[in-house]
């Protein structure tokens, strides 16, 4: 969720960074914003020319750099000294780390790389890599990465909170379930394991052990945690308007959770204010330009102003969250056919129903698509497996089982 | 915030968390000092009947559709009477005491005069809607109702009194039958008949759904029940009809009809039908005329003309519905109206057979996302000349409330006017009192009731007394009031085309005809011209057989008229004169 974001946890340099900077918190964000302002800030007062130095002092200077926050300076000592030892894979993922903390997401999943090829079984560049690809919105990959780590490390407790993370914004909740349930146990007082695993029980509709978590939310007293779980229970139950109220209060308690606003979003475009909806959808994408949710509801609200270029950017953001997401690539699919793109509309929809053969509404857009091809046949072929969809889903209704 | 664990195991069993009132805030106040629309109490109208809706502990969901309602002349005075549909006698209902349909004369001075009991049309069954034509072209109209049960033909007897000839027409329809609609779908001069038919609910164990999150049960969503093939009906010219639907795409089109209007959507002189279909997706049925085999064809295009489904590919809960030429092209455009965050549609006639939903771009959607709309209609209800939009809304569950703080059972009427920009816009808030009240509507009919050339409109409410309003925006405006009189074609004259110029600005309108929700509308047409002072030139073109084409000139305007194929024209009562022969 948007607070629990790990960026607190960037960049675990091999024994430069202690351990007490991983310390949990609810406003992490915050933090590594402010990091990395004071990265940049020491990178632009950083000596334009360094004496040139040995091997060893380069790499000694470029690790006190780091200690000192100077990451700009440290970066060329490294890519110096790495150009005479190619093969020294510490260095490769210290550069790595470097680099993430200055935002260079792309050249740090690089020497990560390198590192993990060099050496597979080095866990805190897995790590590292896994949190370059959670804050580069590229979820999925950060997961993947994260259950390898887990698998390598069932003991890393960090590694494990950012999977349940990565997994509740995927909308996995069971596996939220499955790798943070045995952790509760371990850490019962753990506030963020609490929330995350509540909210999976209560998006899974599993009341009774989202009831005992919820009780440990609520011991802390007023919080936007409590708000939040309490508005999820209520959009659950589609009390809508009770939700919004909820969610209200965790915006005002922590403007700065992500997550907040947009279930605020969520609640306020269910009870008719489309307007203030979309201010907050706004409001969780700056906090978390990758929140799946925001990019994929104002994508929507773009599409239906036709305004089909922005909808594409919040679109292609949410693929990137949520890669191969089939309700993403229909509505990429629908701008085409909105724009009488009607091959790359074709397209994708063949791909849809073939990957996802009961996906009605792509059937039903692509048979429309069709017609628009002048492929009548084509067109009556889809309506027809629209048609059979529909039978088969009317066929397990109550009504028409009593007759 | 201190919440307990019997807070939150409340909450989570969804028991019914506290809700929170909030008043609805009210608009703007109209400034005028007539609001545009207004209520005509019954202590004034003397429209005392009230819908009886049955409703029951177990929620039987055929108590909750209506009723419908409609304006027509059954007397033939040239003042439009009113007709309101009510339930009755059913598989899971037992009426304690009477319940009938009525039938209100116009006194011709704002109020009406029950006559249910002498015209001996107060119906039998669960009734549902109700279809006027002059099915039999003696120039008297006659009532069609539907029902949950069998539906009813009563004939007009020209005194005042009607025949329920059901039997030997062969129109008992069985089932659940809504919206119908009188047109003559093979320009033979006679009326043919569309019933559009609901859901399977023959089953001799009626379905509850329930228990809600208040533990009672509630009104089943149509989707749980099984669709149904609507009926199509050919007149035979002697008192008959014969059920044409069978073999047809009309028959192979399994939907949860509750709104049908007849209209020409591509321009070819042949009245197509577009039906709204609750949970399922809507029908759009092309008129393409005789095929070899004798049989009439029909062709389902809804999906590919982009009126069957939202934009996203799915099926709506569509209910009332319209047809009219919203932006003078001269193209049929569509409206249907669907249940709450659904967003109704506005669908603009791309000339093709296809359609465009801007409802959008006209904030129709906008207005409608927490709406549910049964009733409608597109009208020039200030006669500028420009068609605007009338909506009658509620949502179908009695206990939406209990669960939900933003969807209300009773919702507020809306209006929307037509600018200059060509663009809907919903002036509701300013239209008067009436507005700002909520209601569980249902059927709307439209009829200028005290011929004062501004229409009026009826709403029907379930389980309660129907709404007569007054309409007041036309004052300043200029209009032409037409009855229309086929000779060849259909008497109603439904499919004919008016053509008029004033001011040197041409418009056209279709004779549509059904649209709205269970109801039906005064068959006149009243044609707005703003300030100009006279209609320069009007033509009718008139359905199948003939395609005859009348022309006039230098109308007067503020009166109505009534033109028989063939040219002859006479004056009809109006508010501002006699009635006399032209």
């Amino acid at each position: 969720m948007g607070w629990l974001r790990p960026s607190h946890f960037f960049s675990t340099l091999d024994g430069i960074i202690p351990s007490s900077m991983y310390k949990r918190t609810f406003v992490v964000a915050l933090l590594f914003n402010l990091w990395n302002l004071t990265a940049l800030s020491q990178a632009q007062t950083r000596a334009q020319s360094q004496p040139v130095l040995d091997p060893q002092q380069l790499v000694q200077d470029a690790i006190q750099r780091q200690r000192a926050g100077d990451l700009a300076g440290a970066v060329p000592e490294y890519q110096e000294f790495l150009k005479l030892h190619p093969e020294a894979t510490a260095i490769h993922s210290n550069l790595g780390a470097a680099l993430a903390g200055l935002g260079r997401y792309e050249e740090a999943v690089a020497e990560y790389r390198i590192a993990l090829k060099q050496s597979p079984r080095l866990p805190s560049a897995r790590l590292n890599l896994a949190l370059a690809y959670y804050k580069m919105g590229r979820i999925a990959d950060a997961a993947a990465q994260l259950e390898k780590v887990h698998i390598e490390d069932p003991s890393n407790h960090q590694a494990l909170i950012v999977l349940g993370d990565a997994y509740l914004r995927m909308g996995q909740n069971k596996d939220v379930i499955r790798v943070l349930a045995p952790e509760a146990k371990n850490y019962p007082d753990d506030l963020a394991i609490g929330y995350m695993l509540g909210t999976a029980y209560i998006r899974n509709k599993q009341v009774e052990p989202g009831q005992v978590l919820v009780d440990r939310i609520l011991r802390n007293g007023d919080s936007a945690e409590a708000h939040l779980m309490l508005g999820t229970a209520k959009m659950n139950i589609q009390d809508f308007a009770g939700a919004r109220d909820e969610f209200a209060k965790a915006v005002a308690l922590n403007p700065n959770l992500s997550d907040a606003h947009v279930l605020y979003a969520g609640a306020l475009h269910l009870t008719g204010d489309s307007e203030q909806s979309s201010k907050e959808y706004q409001a969780g994408l700056a906090q978390d330009p990758y929140n799946f949710e925001a990019n994929l509801q104002l994508g929507a609200n773009a599409r239906e102003e036709h305004d089909y270029g922005r909808a594409e950017q919040y679109f292609k953001r949410a693929l990137e969250t949520r890669p191969g997401d089939p309700g993403v690539l229909y509505q990429l699919a629908l701008i085409d056919a909105d724009q009488s793109r009607l091959d790359p509309a074709r397209q994708k929809l063949e791909a849809l129903v073939k990957e996802y053969p009961d996906f009605t509404e792509a059937h039903v857009s692509l048979s429309l698509v069709y017609y628009r091809l002048k492929r009548p046949e084509d067109g009556k072929r889809e309506h027809a497996i629209v048609q059979r969809l529909n039978a088969e889903a009317q066929a397990k209704q109550p009504g028409v089982k009593q007759q | 915030m201190r919440l307990t664990r019997r807070d939150w195991i409340r909450l989570a069993s969804s028991c019914g968390a506290a809700q929170l009132l909030v008043p609805r805030m009210f608009g703007q106040q109209a400034a005028a000092s007539k609001p545009l629309f207004a209520e005509v109490p019954p202590s004034a109208s003397g429209i005392t009947w009230v819908h009886e809706n049955a409703m029951s502990p177990s929620r039987y969901l055929p108590e909750a559709l209506g009723p419908g309602c409609a304006f027509l002349d059954f007397d033939n005075d040239g003042w439009i009477d009113i007709f309101l549909v009510n339930s009755g006698p059913s598989d899971f209902w037992k009426p304690t005491k009477p319940v009938r349909n009525a039938l209100y004369k116009n006194n011709r001075d704002g109020t009406f005069t029950d006559v249910t009991e002498k015209a001996g049309v107060g119906g039998a069954y669960f009734g549902m809607g109700v279809a006027v034509g002059d099915y039999d072209n003696d120039g008297w109209p006659d009532i069609f109702v539907t029902s949950y049960g069998k539906c009813i033909l009563y004939h007009n007897n020209h005194d005042g009194t009607f025949t329920d000839v059901t039997s030997k027409a062969g129109l008992a329809t069985p089932g659940w039958t809504t919206s119908a609609v009188w047109f003559d779908y093979d320009n033979d001069g006679k009326l043919d008949l569309f019933v559009c038919s609901f859901v399977d609910y023959s089953g001799v164990k009626k379905l509850e759904c329930g228990n809600n999150q208040i533990g009672r049960n509630y009104y089943c969503v149509p989707r749980v029940f099984k669709p149904t093939p609507s009926f199509l009906y050919h007149n035979n010219g002697d008192g008959t009809f014969t059920e044409v639907s069978k073999g047809t795409a009309i028959e192979q089109a399994l939907g949860k009809g509750l709104g049908v209007v007849a209209t020409d959507i591509n321009n070819d002189g042949r009245m197509d039908l577009f039906v709204a279909n609750d949970t399922v997706q809507n029908f759009l049925f092309m008129n393409r005329g005789s095929g070899p085999n004798g049989r009439w064809n029909w062709d389902e295009i809804a999906l590919q003309a982009g009126v069957g489904f939202s934009d996203a590919g799915r099926p709506r809960s569509g209910m009332g519905l319209d047809a009219a030429d919203i932006n003078g092209d001269g193209w049929q455009d569509l409206f249907v109206a669907n249940v709450d965050h659904e967003m109704f549609s506005v669908y603009q006639n791309n000339k093709d057979e296809t359609f465009r939903d801007v409802a959008q771009e006209n904030g129709v959607a906008r207005a409608t996302q927490l709406l549910s709309g049964w009733g409608m209609k597109y009208f020039d209800y200030d006669n500028d000349g420009l068609v605007d939009l009338f909506l009658a809304n509620g949502h179908p569950d009695d206990m939406i409330d209990s669960y939900s703080m933003h969807v209300k059972y009773r919702e507020p009427l809306l209006l929307f006017h037509q600018g200059a920009d060509g663009k809907l816009h919903d002036v509701s808030s300013d239209a008067g009192p009436v507005f700002h009240r909520d209601f569980a509507a249902r059927g709307l009919a439209v009829g200028d009731f005290d011929n004062d050339g501004a229409v009026d409109v009826l709403v029907g409410l379930n389980g309660g007394a129907p709404i007569l309003l007054r309409n007041n925006a036309a004052a300043g405006n200029n209009w032409l009031g037409i009855k229309l009189e086929g000779d060849k074609a259909n008497r109603d004259a439904i499919g004919a085309k008016l053509i008029w110029t004033a001011s040197g600005k041409t418009r056209t309108r279709l004779k549509n005809n059904g649209g709205s929700y269970l109801s039906s509308h005064d068959p006149r047409e009243v044609l707005g011209i703003g300030p100009a002072t006279k209609i320069e030139q009007l033509t009718i073109q008139w359905p199948g057989p003939s395609t005859r084409v009348d022309k006039f000139t230098n109308l007067e305007v503020n009166r109505y008229v009534h033109i028989r194929e063939g040219g002859e024209i006479s004056e009809m009562p109006s508010a501002k004169g006699q009635a006399k022969t032209g």
